[in-house]
């Protein structure tokens, strides 16, 4: 009872600290999210591209499922630990191990929205005359786009979250704040965690409408008439 | 209305016959050859349908055609040119191409989807709007504004079909390809998007390569019928009136199915029977079934057949044209069939 409450307690003094600290943790959220979202961006920019050319020539079906498992199967943890362990502590580790966590859910899923594209489609789109490209511009991505947007959805919220135990590879961001108690007390620690889980769910929710928007006219009409 | 105040006018004036030559599809890593020295002439303006099991190469030989698959040997000519010498996409663009479940493009509206080739072909738009129109009206779609703003998903099945003709007809292609256009439609929607399409076929033209699994719809709606057998070799290629009194061998006559003869019959309308008959004489009995006169001698059967009547007393908007006996059903006056089965080419 003591103890249930005495947490209870440190939950809710959480939040005066988050508070007293605005600052400090403003100061550590833009550091978190550099941190996060510049591997992010290079995924994106590598991963999105190639997925799509791979979907596009229906090849490398291989690369892109092996790339995910692997993916799975490797533990946000595990992986940066293996990082350090590897090429040692600083910034630059820390983005590279978040680019490793992002790059495979990117590929996958811009692999899979092409590569899934209805086949009768993309015939009756070449029997009519149309170019590769042109194929690929006006069935293949505006219909794969959701898919799209979902990987790098899902590859975000992970690297956000993930970035915290980036602090291991010494690289800040508010896992400084989660990870030393001796510093800010139970509440901060507490106050770092709701936190970034504010961010990842903000990030989710970003995405979520950025989904709802991307989602062509005709596909949302059949969403709407077949629900 | 005419169909091609914006459409170049090529269909009458160009031979846009379909010839194949000597036809062999093998695709890698197969056996046995998908089609199997495939010798057909499809001539300008002509309805040929494919049909043949499932598995026949009826799919194969539609898109040899407009090089969507590569010949292995032999060739294809349009208009006596050969597709090999037209390059693929330049080609396709001079193709009509409709297929099952029409192939609409979901984010596109009826009016975009309408206006695919035209755009690819850089039209400019007040014409691709009038085009637009006039092939909405042209399938039955009015009033056209209530129509081209809509996507497929708030199309009925039907509805996507007669979008998917109206696109494949956009650019006033001389040739049409159609896989099975119609094989998603029940039963009701399929007969009368059939009538329109033929409809359509007789106003615009377009030698047209219609592939089926429906025997009967071939029977409709075909000038001439190719019938291929497995392994993709030609078992017969002859009007529908002489694939079902003379067909080729047994495989021919087994697709042909148990009711062949019943199928021959609805080749034939009770006018046509009418016209043939040197007496139409007048009525033995009063109490006589009802058929329209444009009605076939498969449904006059019917009609009689359920009334337990010995024939049929044929009417046209309400006033009657005369009588046909149940023997003039079964056994029709050989010049009504003949006049239906040299119908329709170069017509
Ligand atoms: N891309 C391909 N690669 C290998 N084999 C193929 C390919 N496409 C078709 N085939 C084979 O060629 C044969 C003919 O196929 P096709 O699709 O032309 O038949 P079809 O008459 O259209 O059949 P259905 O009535 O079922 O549509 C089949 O045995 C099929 O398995
Ligand atoms: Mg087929």
């Amino acid at each position: 009872m003591d103890e249930s409450e005495g947490l209870m307690n440190e939950i809710f003094g959480a939040f005066p600290f988050i508070a007293a600290n605005f600052g400090m943790l403003m100061e550590k959220t833009s550091e978190h999210l550099i941190i996060s979202l510049v591997p992010l961006l290079a995924a994106i920019v590598i991963g999105v591209p190639v997925g799509i050319w791979l979907g596009h020539i229906h090849k490398g079906e291989f690369l892109a499922v092996s790339i995910t498992n692997i993916g799975r199967a490797l533990p946000s943890l595990a992986l940066i630990a293996i990082l350090i362990g590897f090429v040692g502590i600083g910034m630059l580790n820390a983005m590279i191990a978040l680019f490793l966590l992002a790059f495979p859910p990117i590929l996958s899923y811009a692999y899979q929205a092409v590569n899934s594209a209805d086949r009768d489609l993309t015939r009756a789109a070449r029997g009519m005359g149309m170019t590769p490209l042109q194929v690929l511009n006006k069935v293949e991505l505006p219909l794969g786009l959701p898919m799209i947007i979902s990987g790098i959805r899902t590859a975000a919220v992970l690297t956000v979250s993930s970035a915290t135990i980036a602090t291991i590879a010494g690289s800040g961001g508010l896992g400084d704040v989660i990870l030393n108690q001796v510093a800010y007390g139970i509440e901060g620690v507490l106050a770092g965690a709701v936190w970034v889980a504010i961010l990842a769910i903000l990030v989710d929710q970003v995405f979520a409408l950025l989904l709802r928007v991307a989602a062509p006219t005709g596909v949302k009409q059949l969403r709407a008439t077949t629900v | 209305m005419t169909l091609s105040s914006t459409a170049p006018k090529t269909t009458s004036t160009m031979n846009s016959s379909i010839v194949f030559d000597q036809v062999t599809k093998l695709y890698p890593g197969q056996a046995a050859p998908a089609l199997d020295s495939l010798d057909i002439e499809v001539k300008s303006g002509e309805l040929v349908c494919l049909v043949g099991p499932s598995g026949g190469g009826k799919t194969t030989a539609l898109q040899l055609v407009n090089r969507l698959v590569d010949l292995s040997s032999g060739d294809i000519r349009i208009g006596d040119r050969s597709i090999m010498d037209i390059p693929a996409i330049e080609l396709r663009r001079t193709i009509g191409y409709a297929i099952q479940q029409s192939g609409l493009f979901p984010h596109y509206t009826v009016a975009e989807n309408i206006a695919i080739v035209p755009t690819i072909l850089k039209w400019d738009k007040s014409r691709i709007t009038r085009r637009t129109a006039e092939l909405l009206e042209l399938v039955g779609l009015t009033p056209v504004d209530s129509w081209l703003g809509r996507y497929p998903s708030q199309l009925s099945g039907g509805q996507q079909q007669r979008v998917g003709i109206a696109r494949a007809l956009a650019a006033d292609p001389p040739v049409m390809l159609m896989d099975e256009p119609f094989g998603a439609l029940d039963p009701i929607t399929r007969m009368a998007v059939q009538d329109e399409f033929l409809e359509i076929h007789r106003a615009v033209g377009k030698t047209t390569l219609f592939v089926t699994h429906d025997i009967d719809e071939a029977i409709k709606m075909a000038d001439r019928i190719a019938i291929l057998k497995p392994g993709g070799k030609l078992a017969q290629y002859d009007t529908p009136a002489e694939v079902l009194t003379h067909p080729a061998d047994k495989f021919v006559a087994e697709f042909l199915g148990a009711e062949r003869g019943l199928k021959r019959l609805a080749l034939t309308t009770v006018a046509e029977v009418l016209l043939a008959k040197a007496d139409s004489e007048l009525p033995v009995e009063s109490d006589l079934p009802k058929v329209e006169a444009d009605v076939t001698l498969r449904e006059a059967l019917s009609v009689v057949s359920a009334a337990g009547a010995h024939g049929a007393r044929v009417m046209e908007r309400g006033s009657h044209l005369g009588d046909v006996t149940l023997h003039d059903l079964v056994d029709p006056p050989a010049n009504a069939v003949d006049a239906k089965s040299g119908e329709g080419i170069g017509s």
